[in-house]
């Protein structure tokens, strides 16, 4: 098949979870022999396009810009949609498939154009993200319900999700696909010296790293864990924790860890390369998703590869892939208590957090690798090009 | 995550993302303080304070080009951008 796959953030333009997402998911349906285009925006130094592992990425320049973002999106598609249907005149696209609502408009013009079935993967929701308190907000939601209705199928990678897809957009339940995320496992195979990381930053043999990951946003619920770090102090006066990711919270997030009177024992690393990623999330004790919001939850089973224990707030996605006391430890969403629990129950007990790492890599062994999740894709895409075929 | 209102986004952040949504986020494509203060309707003062900041956070860089300092954002600027918007 020859899949279109229009997203607005693809390697080296990495905001969350959806780059390494349609990164994988292309590398994976290239491997089982389909044609994929890839076309997203354009980031400094990276090629306008490129071919890489069977993969043709097109990185498209917005030629005009304008401060409303808003306006920004709308201007972005316009020239993705030109892109793509420049690349149609060359080839005869079986499916398209957009991933999110940012570059739904582009994907909507283009399938009506071309007349081909279109695949909307919704990653998250406006509603879910930030709720619908602000004009912008009612915008996007707006457009997400578009991609919804526009959509020959829709993929979500949860039940909750799917749940709040149905729910909110008052879609169909059959036209839902779940399929879950996926990683990529060989990443975490390599060894890594322990020591040496932890000292780079600042974490002696001695002390516990407790790691958090994410951008800094509302919904990743960091503020929780920060104000559990006086709680588990009072326990463990070896506890360290590490905070990495950026965003535009970041701000008020040092403002909580100053307020907690512990900051020496919080550091905030901002963006890391992947590797360094790696190598840091095997090296910590535990890792903390203290999500209040949260469709699936990668972090965590990026954790699960890593064989580093993981204590996850019981909301959306998480709830799917971690089972509580076998493959990580649940805790209550916005409680530093339960949060302060978890970390304490996984530090006082070694033993049994080796056993929960031990089930978690076994669990995303055999459910998360991508060649699987690549094969569920085809399988959707191969229904909706049927469907298109009936009409 | 729908029940509060979020809390206002810094001041700081907003010209970021605006120079960001302008398309200033190569050299090339670099603005002086005037211009994006027209662009952005901020008072250039407010602007100034603003990217000096920023440049401190290392979000936005300065080149002088001509003898014109002129200000786009990074690599990790454009990062920082993105979060608000995922």
């Amino acid at each position: 098949m020859k899949v279109a796959m229009a997203t607005w953030e693809y390697p080296p333009r990495i905001v969350g979870g959806i780059a390494p997402h349609c990164e994988g998911l292309a590398k994976a349906l290239s491997n089982l022999g389909h044609e994929v285009h890839v076309f997203t925006l354009d980031f400094p130094g990276a090629p306008d396009y490129e071919e890489t592992q069977g993969i043709r990425i097109y990185r498209t320049r917005s030629e005009v810009g304008h401060p409303n973002f808003l306006t920004w999106v709308l201007l972005f598609n316009h020239f993705i949609e030109k892109r793509l249907a420049d690349m149609s005149q060359a080839v005869d696209f079986d499916v398209l498939h957009v991933h999110d609502w940012l570059t739904a408009p582009s994907s909507i013009a283009i399938k009506h154009s071309l007349k081909k079935p279109l695949v909307f993967t919704a990653h998250s929701t406006e509603n879910g993200r930030s709720g619908l308190h602000i004009p912008d907000s009612f915008t996007i939601d707006g457009i997400e319900w578009w991609a919804t209705y526009e959509a020959d199928k829709i993929i979500v990678t949860s039940g909750s999700m799917k749940w709040e897809v149905c729910g909110h957009f008052h879609t169909s339940d059959k036209k839902v696909e779940i399929i879950p995320n996926a990683i990529d496992l060989g990443k975490y195979n390599g060894a890594v010296d322990r020591w040496a990381v932890r000292a780079r930053y600042g974490v002696q043999p001695h002390e516990k790293l407790v790691l958090c990951v994410g951008r800094l946003v509302p919904q990743k619920g960091i503020e929780y864990l920060l104000q559990a770090v006086p709680i588990v102090a009072r326990y463990r006066q070896d506890a360290k924790f590490i905070i990495v990711g950026d965003g535009w919270y970041r701000d008020h997030l040092e403002w909580v860890a100053n307020s907690t009177g512990q900051r020496w024992r919080i550091m905030f690393t901002g963006f890391i390369p992947d590797t360094d990623l790696v190598a840091l999330t095997k090296s910590s004790d535990v890792l903390v998703v203290p999500s209040v919001y949260e469709p699936f939850g990668i972090v965590a089973l990026e954790g699960m590869a890593a064989e580093v224990p993981i204590v996850v707030s019981q909301v959306g996605g998480l709830t799917e892939f971690v089972e509580h006391d076998r493959t990580g430890v649940l805790v209550h969403p916005r409680n530093p208590e339960s949060i302060a629990w978890g970390i304490e129950h996984i530090l006082s007990n070694p033993g049994h957090a080796r056993w929960l790492t031990h089930n978690a890599k076994e669990v995303v062994q055999k459910t998360y690798g991508w060649e699987a999740i690549a094969k569920r894709t085809s399988r959707v895409y191969e229904e909706v090009i049927a469907e298109a075929v009936k009409k | 995550m729908s029940s509060t209102p979020l809390p206002p986004v810094p001041e700081e952040f907003r010209v970021l993302s605006m120079m960001h949504n302008i398309g200033a986020i190569i050299p090339e494509r670099a603005l002086t303080q005037d211009e994006l203060a027209k662009w952005t309707g901020i008072e250039v003062g407010s602007v100034s304070d603003c990217l000096q900041r920023l440049r401190e956070l290392g979000y936005v860089e300065h080149i002088e080009v001509n003898g014109v300092e002129k200000y786009h954002v990074t690599k990790v600027g454009i990062m920082k951008v993105l979060t608000l918007y995922s």
